[in-house]
């Protein structure tokens, strides 16, 4: 019998960045190394542990803006352009390395994967959310939706019509998506504000993910810690983040990605080669950028060794089984001193996994064939799975929280962001006042369509990740450029409906661009 | 009259240079005064660049408005303030009021207007119904007229707080213009509230509370928590692990490629080094290899169409490498 239980989260995101209007686009590289490295890797382990029928559960959180690029013809159709233009370079550098024999394996390597890639690519009809819909129904993963836009709720309090937009736009493109209702949600950046429970509830969530000091420092005090979930008043439950089992392997000191057989992130081909040579595989006006072939592992001196793939997969297997040990001691521990069975729940950025570590997915598979095959203490499971067999648990009121820098909002409200909420929130109650002056469904054609390109505009606007872009300060100026696009058409349609002169050219033009949900109802933000 | 509309200019600039500039304001860190009960709020000099585009924003739209506005508005023309959360001690607060309303105040007030200070009122408004007068404390911040937003130190966690902002008259009296919403703090410790029939024993609460901060089974309730924070890593998910810094930056990297090039016929089979290699249409190759020290032996070999004449060509390349370095004391000048 076990004794407790693991929840892995993993919270899969990137904003929305879509651009027809240019052939190359910088930041879109993001989804495409993202799909390469980590995507495609964690669809390939779940399907290598079906098929061992090694039973495992996993819980993923895919973000509507992700799903709608995922799921997007053109980014599809550029993907694939790009990976085989990957495919061409990892040729080439077979041939180069010929007289290296490390690098040379490397470089076949490299060549096998993304070959293999591409045919995982095509094999799911290039939309990879079919992969993952496809181990949902197994029931072997639990996909829980997010933010429309990964909005930060916490800074949205004083318009929460916005936070229920975000909200109830999210879980109608999940019933889309995945053909069910959605039974849990990631709040963006684990951002959880007192009171929105109840906008969850309204939109049919069960429970939540919340960091740790969020049910830590709840009111009333919680009796199990983290290592139980909580009810809020509105019947939410609050699922808290173990940091113990985070820290392993987030901790950029003491966490597995570190070790010095693990493959180097920093030392890649696109900066590191010459520049004529490299030229057609980096950004078309010549900005060298990441390729995704490294050679080298971290080593721990300035002197890199190159890359032994052999060895860095015994690390990963070494690592997995640490992680379980712990895992495994951390429970019966806890067993004894609850008098009940905790649950550990350990989210991570699925983007750590693979783009970041590139171990990642093979740790991650190494741990849930060791889960199942070498012990009983612990048991993985879901939180729905988890709230079906104990559905009595305590309630309080987690407190404000965040999983981000210092635990609370000051990531996306600091002096190089600060700017962007009078802007926000200006235009969330000028959506509100749309909204309810056009609230009887009568409303014609262009019209309609124009409120709900508003709203498209200001989700868009809202992501967290242009605050964070603007705080990390890179990537700044495209960040910039996003916010005051997308707040600036607002404000144009915003004064062109209530002016009654729609320009259709031009909301034509940016339902092309911006064509994110395209089932949108702007009735929802109220 | 010309004394009055020397003052509405005067008032106008005012109001219109405050749209123009816009003040950047950082906090300190956030351990630094432990003991302080009254909110203080330091400046650090220095803007971000992104700041520096709040500048621009103040752009008229003609009636004829192109299809989209050029830029961000500096103001929508209302008075305003609203407060929000940062974290369990500090708020943040941004405001707007219009040219007029200033002008309506310079005409109640007279001489007493330019002499005011604009202040920001914090009031604690925990557990009450807030009617203006009734807070439990309130404290002041000058803020001069070109802010339009700030950073609030209440260093109270869970409590609730309101924020007028509005002029202090040099007799005293507190003129406000407008009021925030209210906001509550979060706690930055475990509640003191316990539920009964989940109550648990305080040493038992502690164990637990440090073990979900991940700091073994032993920590006294509060202080896990300050230990995080103190060795928070900065999570996020598009960030990296900072690079060691080495003591000194300069440099240098050097590698050898070889490329081999050649002709032969367009439909001849040609290997280099035993392995085939496709000729252009042309009949032209060129092949680039990552050039190790030792010596390569790359014999190509070309072979006609019909079979019948071969022939090769065996370049013979040998690299060596030396390397020198040398770091002098810089000299006295």
């Amino acid at each position: 019998m076990n004794k407790g239980y693991l929840c892995i989260v993993l919270h899969t995101h990137l904003p929305f960045v879509r651009h027809p209007e240019h052939e190359d686009f910088l930041e879109e590289e993001w989804l495409y190394e993202a799909i390469t490295e980590t995507y495609i890797p964690l669809i390939e382990v779940f399907e290598r542990l079906v098929n061992d029928k090694v039973d495992f559960r996993v819980t993923m959180s895919l973000t509507p803006s992700l799903i709608s690029m995922l799921s997007d013809g053109l980014l599809q159709e550029r993907y694939l352009k790009h990976i085989n233009q990957l495919i061409e370079l990892a040729h080439k550098e077979v041939e180069r390395t010929r007289w290296q024999g490390e690098f040379h394996a490397l470089a076949l390597m490299y060549l096998h994967n993304f070959s293999r890639a591409r045919d995982t690519f095509e094999r799911y009809r290039r939309n990879l959310v079919t992969a993952f819909k496809g181990f949902q129904d197994l029931g072997k993963i639990e996909i829980v939706t997010c933010g429309a836009t990964h909005g930060y709720f916490p800074l949205m309090d004083i318009c929460r019509e916005s936070v229920r937009a975000q909200v109830k736009v999210a879980v109608s493109h999940y019933e889309k998506t995945f053909g069910r209702r959605p039974n849990g949600i990631w709040l963006p950046e684990c951002g959880y504000h007192p009171g929105h429970d109840e906008i969850l509830k309204e939109a049919g969530l069960r429970y939540f993910f919340g960091d740790a000091h969020g049910v830590l420092h709840g009111t009333p005090r919680p009796k199990y810690g983290v290592f139980a979930p909580v009810y809020c008043k509105s019947g939410v439950a609050c699922f808290g983040r173990d940091l113990e089992s985070s820290k392993q392997v987030w901790s950029s000191i003491e966490g597995y990605p570190g070790d010095y057989y693990y493959r180097e992130f920093y030392r890649d081909i696109g900066f590191d080669l010459d520049y004529e040579y490299i030229k057609p595989y980096i950004h078309p006006d010549g900005i060298r950028v990441n390729t995704g072939i490294k050679y080298y592992r971290i080593t721990g001196s300035d002197n890199k060794q190159p890359y032994n793939a052999h060895m860095a997969w015994e690390k990963a297997a070494e690592h997995a089984g640490n992680f379980m040990y712990n895992r495994e001691r951390q429970v019966e521990y806890l067993y004894d001193f609850m008098q009940k069975k905790p649950m550990i729940v350990s989210p991570y950025d699925a983007e750590l996994y693979g783009h970041w570590w590139y171990e990642g997915p093979m740790w991650l598979e190494f741990l849930m064939r060791k889960i199942h095959f070498d012990q009983k203490t612990i048991r993985m499971i879901t939180p729905t799975e988890y709230l079906l067999e104990n559905p009595r648990n305590q309630v309080l009121t987690p407190s404000m929280s965040s999983w981000g820098w210092k635990g609370y909002s000051e990531m996306w409200l600091q002096g190089s962001n600060d700017w962007i909420y009078r802007y926000l929130h200006q235009s969330s109650a000028r959506m509100t006042e749309l909204a309810k002056s056009h609230s009887q469904n009568h409303c014609n054609g262009v019209v309609k369509r124009a409120l709900n390109q508003a709203l498209r505009e200001l989700l868009l606007a809202q992501s967290s990740d242009w605050a964070f872009i603007m705080g990390t300060g890179t990537h700044v100026s495209y960040a910039v450029k996003r916010t005051k696009d997308h707040i600036l058409r607002f404000t144009t349609l915003y004064e062109q409906i209530k002016s009654g002169s729609i320009d259709e050219n031009w909301l034509r033009d940016i339902e092309y661009k911006d064509n994110i949900f395209p089932d949108i109802d702007y009735r929802v933000h109220q | 009259m010309a004394i009055l509309r020397k003052v509405k200019k005067k008032i106008k600039d005012a109001v219109s240079k405050k749209k123009k500039i816009v003040s950047a304001k950082k906090i300190s860190p956030r351990r630094a005064k432990k003991e302080i009960s009254l909110a203080t709020v330091k400046e650090i000099p220095g803007m971000h660049e992104l700041v520096a585009q709040r500048i621009k924003f103040f752009t008229p739209q003609s009636p004829a408005a192109p299809r989209m506005l050029e830029e961000l508005p500096g103001s929508f023309g209302q008075d305003k303030i609203i407060l929000q959360v940062r974290d369990p001690r500090w708020l943040h607060t941004y405001w707007e009021v219009t040219g007029a309303s200033f002008e309506r105040l310079q005409h109640q007030l007279g001489q007493a207007f330019y002499s005011a200070k604009r202040i920001l009122r914090v009031y604690d408004v925990t557990d009450l119904i807030f009617k203006g007068n009734n807070a439990h404390r309130f404290f002041d911040i000058e803020v001069g007229s070109q802010a339009n937003n700030w950073y609030i130190d209440t260093n109270g966690p869970g409590r609730s707080w309101c924020v007028d902002y509005g002029l202090l008259l040099p007799d005293g009296r507190f003129i406000m213009i407008v009021r925030s919403n209210i906001v509550q703090t979060p706690l930055d410790g475990p509640s003191w509230i316990t539920d009964e029939e989940w109550m648990i024993p305080e040493d038992m609460f502690a164990r637990l509370y440090g073990m979900g901060f991940g700091f073994g089974k032993s920590s006294p309730v509060g202080k896990a928590w300050k230990e995080r924070l103190l060795s928070s890593p900065g999570i996020a998910s598009m960030a990296s692990p900072v690079r060691k810094a080495k003591e000194r930056k300069f440099w240098l990297m050097v590698n050898t490629e070889l490329i081999v090039y050649g002709a032969t016929e367009p439909d001849a089979k040609v290997t280099i080094q035993g392995k085939p290699l496709k000729l252009r249409p042309d009949g032209t190759f060129s092949l680039r290899f990552a050039l190790p020290d030792g010596r390569q032996v790359i014999p190509v070999e070309a072979t006609s169409a019909d079979e019948l004449e071969t022939r090769t060509i065996t370049p013979i390349v040998t690299k060596e490498t030396k390397s020198h370095s040398n770091l002098r004391e810089r000299a006295q000048a």
